[in-house]
């Protein structure tokens, strides 16, 4: 379980995030939706502790970050190290080891090469599969569906669905309604830092005509397309 | 092309500042460390004009990199590229030139004119695919990437061993050692990502002690090459061996907490002129080891606690 209560960020005058409360219960998958810039992120970064915030972030842990796997949207990867370091510096960091890494390599990854030199989508299977291997509780992962091919989303997709199953908190942000719509239990909905809707599965239909109702309206008329 | 010109000023302005210098003290400061560092090099040895052509190629080597000159290319007419490239690799090669000059060392400042405006006409991709094995893997990354960046260097020191032997100079054997802990220090200039620190899921100070150990236990891999052919042929000085191992250990204890102890921002002046000092003068150790170990606690109570 993951509390947060009254939580409030700014930068400067800039008020990132407003009065966030919310719970997320384990074993069930949560969706955050917003525009760009409506405060995703920086709520993940919240979570994880890399942003001082205002308010209560609670879990079952003392240290929530220790139980954490954070898939960041755009993850960092030294340049010399290879895709099996990578994933062997990550277990390390939190004691674990990954056993055979060739063996839980489901994205046929070439471990033995610079990460560095990989695809968008390669980076982001390489630094999913070094997340799952540290076995956390809690999983937030920004984007994990953007730039990966539709065979390996569909991989994901099942990742999400035994992470469920193992009973984990798994928290997700994705731009494709699809894979929200078939992978979450509930959707919040961020904008400008507030949440100002929470939807749950048999409602997901409505939301996603309503999103599209809201954000293309009579957009594409103003074109004049010819 | 002005305007490039002028961000790329604004760019190295921003980022003197963020060393903790005032820019117009900032160039004055380089141009004396840089003449200090060539008189001293002039001094020291025979060779100091092809270290000083050496020194000059790899300043201007990352300007030729790929991604970058095709950026520069996407901007820039053909014929303005190639004169924005000449007169960067120029203005990179000048300090080197002008010395070389003073000097009398004409040919040599020629060579280092030429190679610089040939280097100007090459794109380089320094994103090699080829993967070069590191016997530092079980516990990256620090070793890791940087015997790959230099493992070349290491080879040199070994080398710089055997000629000592053969010459029977155990000054330059202990010298050998001494380099490959500073090449070793080097690994540790540079402050990582946040979230490879963020990641770890011990206390501030376990992670300091990990830190060391696995920095000691791949120095020691790095550095038993020399050690071990020191004691074989220079048995009598033994003593005075183990202790400048001993110090290598220390100053890369040293340099660990300097790093952390400004985490996540660069090491400033201050604490780089103290990890200098340090080298320099290894009783420091007693007090700048505490200091800095103070503050990199409390720099990593920010990501680890």
């Amino acid at each position: 379980m993951i509390s947060i209560e009254a939580l409030n960020k700014s930068y400067g005058n800039k008020q990132v995030l407003t009065n966030i409360n919310v719970r997320f219960e384990e074993g069930k998958i949560y969706g955050i939706v917003g525009e760009n810039g409506a405060g995703k992120t920086t709520l993940f970064r919240c979570i994880a502790g890399l942003e001082k915030y205002e308010g209560w972030i609670a879990s079952d842990f003392d240290q929530l970050k220790n139980h954490l796997g954070l898939l960041s949207a755009e993850p960092f990867f030294f340049t010399k190290i290879t895709g099996q370091e990578y994933i062997q510096l990550l277990c390390n960091a939190r004691g674990v080891k990954p056993g055979n890494i060739a063996e839980r390599n489901i994205f046929d990854l070439p471990l033995s090469q610079y990460a560095a030199t990989y695809s968008t989508g390669m980076k982001k299977k390489l630094a999913l599969t070094a997340i799952l291997l540290q076995e956390n509780d809690y999983y937030i992962l920004d984007e994990p569906f953007n730039g990966v091919d539709i065979q390996s989303n569909m991989i994901i997709a099942a990742i999400i669905n035994q992470l469920k199953t193992l009973e984990k908190t798994v928290i997700i942000s994705s731009h494709i309604f699809s894979t929200l719509h078939d992978t979450c239990d509930e959707i919040h909905l961020l904008k400008e830092g507030k949440f100002i809707r929470r939807v749950e599965k048999n409602e997901f239909n409505s939301l996603e005509e309503e999103m599209k109702r809201v954000t293309i309206g009579n957009k594409i008329e103003l074109l004049g397309l010819k | 092309m002005t305007s490039y010109f002028l961000l790329q000023y604004k760019m190295i302005n921003r980022n003197i500042t963020e060393f903790g210098i005032y820019p117009f003290l900032g160039y004055p400061l380089m141009l004396l460390v840089f003449i200090g560092l060539s008189f001293y090099l002039f001094e020291k040895t025979e060779f100091a004009h092809y270290i000083y052509i050496l020194a000059a190629i790899s300043l201007v080597y990352p300007l030729s990199e790929t991604r970058r000159n095709d950026f520069l290319k996407s901007i820039f007419s053909q014929r303005h590229y190639f004169q924005v490239r000449l007169i960067e690799n120029g203005i990179a090669t000048l300090p080197f030139v002008v010395f070389l000059i003073s000097k009398s060392l004409g040919l040599a400042a020629l060579l280092a004119s030429l190679l610089g405006c040939i280097m100007a006409l090459l794109q380089v991709d320094q994103k090699v695919s080829l993967t070069l094995p590191s016997p530092f893997s079980k516990k990256p990354f620090e070793f890791t990437i940087g015997f790959r960046n230099s493992f070349y260097l290491f080879g040199l020191s070994y080398i710089l061993t055997l000629i000592a032997v053969s010459v029977g100079n155990f000054n330059l054997g202990v010298f050998s050692l001494v380099l490959v802990f500073l090449f070793a220090l080097s690994f540790y200039t540079n402050p990582e990502d946040e979230f490879f620190v963020w990641v770890f899921s011990m206390s501030p100070k376990r992670f300091l002690l990990e830190k060391i150990k696995t920095a000691a236990l791949y120095a020691t891999v790095l550095s038993s090459p020399v050690l071990m052919t020191l004691l074989l042929f220079f048995k009598d000085q033994f003593d005075i061996i183990l202790v400048f191992q001993l110090l290598g250990y220390f100053a890369l204890a040293t340099i660990i907490l300097a790093k952390y102890s400004a985490y996540p921002k660069p090491m400033n002046v201050p604490q780089g002129i103290l990890v200098v000092l340090t080298i320099q003068f290894p009783p420091l150790i007693f007090f700048v080891i505490p200091y800095f170990y103070i503050q990199s606690i409390k720099r990593l109570n920010e990501f680890l606690a």
